[in-house]
């Protein structure tokens, strides 16, 4: 079997996802190669073929100008499957090319099992095992899932795909998110703090588990009513409503309105002295220890990985 | 200048869900039904562009069975002028295609200006659907919008991308755009709205007359996840639960990535 | 000799006389009536209402509450010096009504005189006190709004004019009466039984009777002058409420306590909703702006208010006086302001206290019917997101609806769609179906029904939320939707008793669904468990702890239940410290009127003041019995830091542990 990657860049800079997309070829035992609309000097560590087209010329967002020069990458490469992230790009770009393929398209597989591809459906709460009808497929990997053990290596070997700018969409820029306020509603990994913090200080400890995490720190309501944090990071139902992939919830007992709030978590870890709290019901693991001592320890460990 | 939304009913996330008979989908006892998030992002935009453009004309197009009809009466009472069901129930058989296909068969005649549809759906998430229909029908479309206005046959829009940067694009119409949370903030329907939207125009057509193409994917088995570890009660020394919690956290979830 | 006094002494009695003074008399009343004519029109503005059914009731509740002053003593002190007052003032006119009708009527006509003997010493006693008491009385009224000044009462023109007049009028009467009495009076019997009058008569002796006679003729008229001024400005100060607050008696709302105007969403006529103009609220609402006093007694416990919220019921209630009045095309929701009208719990204490039977809870709902079902606005988004969620699956915290029931997996319950074989429905409500906490409630009520042999049924999924936040929000239309589904599904198992654990869901299903024709009898647990300890099929054996109680709004001031939730805590053993505010002076928790729903971002946090209350007793322990109560205290006691000496339970949870062997 043979796969194509399409890379993603962005604002002058290689995306992470590179690397998933590799390790989903290497799990699927495929020959595979490269397609990237980006430039020379960020290449990814990776053993194959890139088809690299100038950014500078193709624009880094024109949907019409990727999907052409996809398709021609393709006719050349005939792979069974191109493979995107499941991400802005991907969303973007896979359904075009799939149509353009008359080839079936399944997104954010999250596993491969039995050769077959599964995908989330429900908020996760189901999984569906899927399988293309037609003789080639689109896939898009929802992100993190294909994490590679160990960072891909190799040199690649570039060949150089001429690309024009024209396309019926005009891309006018980046626009960076302004630094006030903070939207819990969109993070993926949220540290909360409840009274169980004790005092203000220690929101500190919180906070660190959160950078640790690459997330942001949110707070229960009472963290928020005693001014220790601010109102735009309570989580609630008179607060924000969250649907982190991993929800840490560090001495928070469960107030209703707070679990009408973050309910949505893919994960939660609950941190409490409390084994009867009933953040536990929701929790999908629930340490029961002293967060004073037990988040410190585990930043650490986070911070030495 | 015409406008389209098209919207679909979904479960409430919060249900309980277990697996149908047939191992295909979802079983739909016990679920409470309500319109698609993102598609009530879509219905709001469409609304508020009509109300720019008081000659505007605005359809709601739902495919599903019987019980779509009030999630599309909500859009209507949202402000939508008329609406389009194709009567399926066996919608959730069909793939991103199959349903893209309807769309576009209904809008090619109809020269909408402008085409709105959520950026993706809660159940099942494909994200696919607007981008199809906008390739089918061949206008440009404009994907994951956090912001959007409209002059002139111009769209000027903001795609929203990770890390919360956003991208500026535009594109003329005919056109069609894909949706996202935090695209603006849906309004609750007024009871004169209400009541004026059970008068409205409600077009049901059967899927069977509309010709719907063959399947491109098949599904093999519908399960629920295995446990991520449920319920998982973890005591003892804070180093070792720390490593625990580590190795959980890898095995687990993505957020050591 | 014969006890009695020269009517018109000094003054005379011919056509100069009675001429000019009827003339004045009839002016002021004309132009009483003619501003009353007025006032009326601005009334018609508001919607029709019925408030003249049940007459001779109206009528006894009028009287009683004009003559023993019982709403205006509720509040002691100035409460007793209006009432004493409001007596002697009333003396001092039936005394002078009393003179009218022999000197001007029965002498003239028949040649009868009844101001004679012994009844005139009394007449002239009687109205000497009344006069004193009365004067003493403003004077106290007077100082403590000029030198105590309680906060919140506002000094206006009105004020100033009102005592002023008052007290001018009620002295030259004593003045006139020294000087008669100096000339005629002073060293004969009678002169004993007029006490302040010979004192003013004995300050004056040492002038000559000319110039006591000029000064009495003077003062007179003068006297008269100020009576008949007096009688004018009635409509246009606060003199008005002498009328209008009494009227407000005879047009007081007969209850169900706070029940609201059901809409008819059948009504294909209807194009508004609510109240967003003067002329969408009722007649009554306007005229009693026009009843109110600026007493501010409402203004004083108002939870909004007392924690720094914009809202003050006095002021709203005058505002919308203000819009009648003078610009009525106003709209109602901008002036009144929007933030004022989210911040109100519905509480009931303004309208609980208010002496003038102004009505302030339902004015508000109106105008937020109209922000909700005419505008789709909301207090903040998470409100509307709850609407949705209920709307979706029946709660407003969004929870899967299927899951209601879960809670009683295991326990002695029937689900009614599998059994509807039972005593009671137990109406679980959203709390207790889906919050931990409060599910530990539901569980001890369970058990106490159990203990007393009495069987349990409950919808479980079937059952959806009561509609009361949503209902106080302003949103009928979804509390008629829930309200209907929930009647349906009742009926169909043909219960005869319900029992409730939350007060609004107990205040819901017993008043509010009457109007969409539910009939069965409900009950709050607190009534039920404290019947069946009555009846000896409940015991509880006691054991002695230290706690104070906080009577929720819905049970206490909405219906008067007080005493059963004691009863029990003393059959618990309770030794009880009550708050300063308690029973109908309850204080909020913060969470009713929907506002459950929302953020508290204004001000500060009325379930802290709470617990400060609380805490203040030196109780270790804070009993309510509502889901609402309950879940506010847990945060407000963390929030104002006094977990470590304060915690908060459910009385259910305090009878549980209770239960004596059967």
């Amino acid at each position: 079997m043979k796969i194509l990657l399409v890379a993603e860049y962005r604002d002058g800079q290689l995306l992470g996802t590179s690397s998933e997309l590799i390790n989903f070829a290497t799990s699927m035992g495929a020959e595979s190669a490269m397609f990237l609309v980006g430039s020379e000097n960020k290449l990814p560590s990776y053993n194959g073929r890139i088809y690299l087209a100038d950014s500078g010329q193709a624009g880094e967002f024109n949907p019409d100008g990727h999907k052409q020069l996809l398709l021609e990458v393709i006719a050349k490469e005939q792979p069974q499957m191109v493979v995107l992230p499941h991400s802005s790009y991907g969303w973007d770009l896979a359904p075009r090319v799939a149509l353009a393929l008359k080839a079936a398209q399944i997104s954010e597989v999250v596993e491969v099992r039995d050769g077959h591809l599964v995908v989330p459906a429900c908020n996760a709460k189901l999984r569906r095992q899927l399988k293309p009808v037609t003789d080639n497929c689109v896939v898009t990997l929802q992100g993190g899932a294909f994490t590679p053990s160990e960072e891909p290596s190799g040199t690649p070997e570039v060949i150089k795909v001429e690309a024009t700018a024209a396309g019926a969409v005009q891309f006018h820029g980046y626009e960076e998110a302004a630094a006030t306020g903070v939207d819990l509603s969109k993070a993926d990994i949220i540290v909360s703090a409840g009274r169980g913090i004790g005092k203000p200080e220690n929101l500190e400890i919180i906070e660190n588990l959160a950078k640790a995490l690459k997330g942001e720190y949110g707070a229960s309501r009472p963290v928020v009513d005693a001014e220790w944090a601010d109102q735009s990071r309570q989580v609630g139902t008179t607060g924000q409503t969250v649907s982190p992939k991993l929800y840490v919830a560090c001495g928070i007992s469960g107030a209703i309105q707070h679990l009408a709030g973050m309910k949505k978590s893919e994960f939660v870890l609950a941190i409490n002295t409390d084994k009867d709290a009933p953040i536990g019901e929701i929790a999908d693991v629930l340490a029961v220890a002293d967060l004073k001592q037990l988040v410190p320890i585990l930043t650490e460990k986070l911070n030495a990985l | 200048m015409k406008i389209l939304v098209c919207i679909k009913q979904v479960p409430d996330m919060e249900s309980k869900f277990k697996v149908n008979a047939a191992g295909n989908w979802f079983d739909e006892t016990d679920l409470a039904w309500r319109m698609n998030e993102y598609d009530e992002y879509a219905v709001e935009q469409a609304v508020q562009l009509k109300e720019q453009n008081p000659d505007a004309e605005l359809t709601v197009l739902c495919i599903g069975p019987e019980r779509v009809k009030e999630t599309m009466k909500k859009a209507l009472a949202m402000g939508c002028d008329r609406g389009y069901h194709i009567a399926d129930n066996d919608s959730h058989l069909k793939d991103p295609f199959a349903i893209a296909s309807l769309i576009a068969g209904y809008a090619k005649d109809q020269s909408f200006d402008l085409i709105f549809t959520g950026m993706q759906s809660q159940d099942r998430g494909s994200a696919q659907v607007g981008v199809l229909v906008a390739e089918i029908l061949g206008i440009p479309s404009l994907t994951t919008l956090v912001e959007f206005s409209y002059a002139d046959g111009t769209i000027n829009a903001k795609r929203e991308l990770e890390g919360g940067t956003k991208a500026k694009v535009s594109c003329a119409t005919p056109a069609l755009v894909t949706c996202q949370l935090g695209l603006n903030t849906p309004r609750y329907p007024t009871l004169p709205n209400i009541m004026k939207a059970k008068k409205k125009e409600l077009l049901s057509v059967p899927v069977e007359e509309l010709n719907p193409p063959a399947l491109l994917i098949e599904t093999l088995q519908v399960a629920p996840p295995e446990k991520k570890g449920g319920g998982l009660i973890l005591e003892g020394d804070p180093a070792e639960l720390a490593d625990q919690l580590i190795k959980i956290l890898k095995e687990k979830t993505t957020a050591l990535a | 000799m014969e006890y009695t006094r020269e009517i018109y002494w000094n003054i005379g009695h011919d056509w100069t006389v009675l001429l000019p003074m009827y003339l004045l008399s009839f002016a002021a009343v004309a132009v009483v009536v003619n501003e009353f004519i007025h006032r009326v029109r601005v009334y018609k503005q508001g919607q029709p209402l019925n408030r003249i059914d049940n007459l001779p009731l109206r009528v006894r509740g009028m009287l009683r509450d004009i003559f023993l002053q019982s709403q205006v003593i509720r509040v002691r002190a100035p409460g007793s010096a209006h009432a004493l007052f409001f007596w002697g003032f009333v003396l001092l006119a039936i005394g002078t009504t009393l003179i009218f009708i022999q000197a001007d009527l029965t002498d003239p006509l028949f040649d009868l005189r009844f101001l004679t003997g012994p009844f005139y010493l009394m007449f002239s006693l009687v109205l000497d006190i009344a006069g004193v008491v009365a004067i003493l009385m403003l004077l106290g009224l007077l100082v403590r709004r000029t030198i105590v000044r309680p906060a919140g009462l506002e000094n206006k023109l009105d004020d100033a004019v009102m005592h002023t007049l008052l007290l001018v009028i009620l002295v030259s009467g004593f003045v006139i009466e020294g000087a008669r009495m100096a000339v005629t009076e002073i060293g004969t019997p009678l002169a004993a039984w007029s006490p302040v009058g010979l004192l003013a008569a004995k300050l004056m002796s040492g002038l000559e009777e000319s110039a006591l006679r000029g000064l009495h003729s003077n003062l007179w008229w003068f006297h008269l002058f100020l009576v008949v001024a007096f009688i004018a400005i009635i409509p246009f100060t606060k003199l008005r409420h002498i009328l209008t607050t009494s009227t407000n008696y005879l047009f007081a709302d007969l209850g169900p306590k706070g029940l609201l105007p059901t809409i008819d969403m059948e009504d294909e006529e209807a194009e508004s909703f609510g109240a967003a103009k003067i002329s969408e609220l009722s007649w009554k609402d306007i005229f009693d702006a026009d009843a109110c006093t600026s007493c501010k007694r409402c203004q004083d416990r108002c939870p909004a208010w007392a924690t720094d919220k914009p809202l003050s019921p006095m002021k709203l209630v005058q505002q919308i006086g203000d819009v009648a009045f003078h610009n009525p095309q106003a709209g109602l929701p901008e002036t009144l302001g929007k933030d004022v009208l989210w911040a109100c719990t519905t509480c009931r204490a303004c309208q609980e206290i208010c002496p003038a039977g102004i009505e302030h809870v339902n004015k508000i709902i109106e105008v937020r019917r109209n922000l909700v079902l005419m505008e789709g606005e909301f207090p903040g988004e998470e409100v509307m997101t709850a609407m949705e969620n209920t709307e979706v699956n029946g709660n407003p915290l969004g929870l899967a609806y299927a899951s209601r029931g879960d809670w009683a997996a295991g326990l002695p319950v029937s689900v009614l769609g599998e059994n509807s074989d039972v005593d009671i429905l137990y109406f679980v409500g959203c709390y207790a179906s889906f919050d931990k906490r409060n599910q530990a409630i539901a569980k001890a009520f369970i058990t106490l029904c159990n203990a007393a042999g009495i069987r349990i049924g409950i919808l479980g999924k079937e059952e959806k939320c009561c509609g009361e936040p949503m209902r106080k929000m302003g949103n009928e239309y979804l509390y008629q939707m829930l309200a209907t589904e929930n009647i349906e599904q009742i009926r169909s198992y043909g219960i005869a008793q319900i029992v409730t654990t939350c007060p609004h869901c107990f205040n819901t299903l017993s008043k509010d669904y009457r109007d969409l024709g539910l009939e069965v009898e409900v009950s709050h647990y607190t009534e039920y468990l404290a019947a069946l300890v009555e009846k000896g099929q409940l015991k509880i054996a006691p054991q002695s702890f230290e706690c104070t109680y906080h009577d929720s709004c819905y049970l206490g001031r909405y219906n008067n239940i007080y005493q059963a939730p004691r009863d029990l805590l003393h059959a618990a053993g309770a030794q009880l410290t009550e708050m300063d505010k308690h029973a109908s002076e309850s204080f909020c928790c913060s969470a009713g009127g929907g506002r459950i729903l929302a953020d508290e971002n204004i001000g500060s946090r009325i379930s802290e003041k709470r617990a400060h209350m609380a805490a203040a007793t030196g109780a270790p322990t804070l009993i309510s019995n509502c889901p609402f109560c309950l879940t506010m205290f847990e945060d407000g006691i963390k929030g104002a830091e006094l977990d470590n000496r304060l915690k908060p339970q459910d009385l259910a949870e305090i009878l549980v542990e209770r239960i004596a062997d059967h």
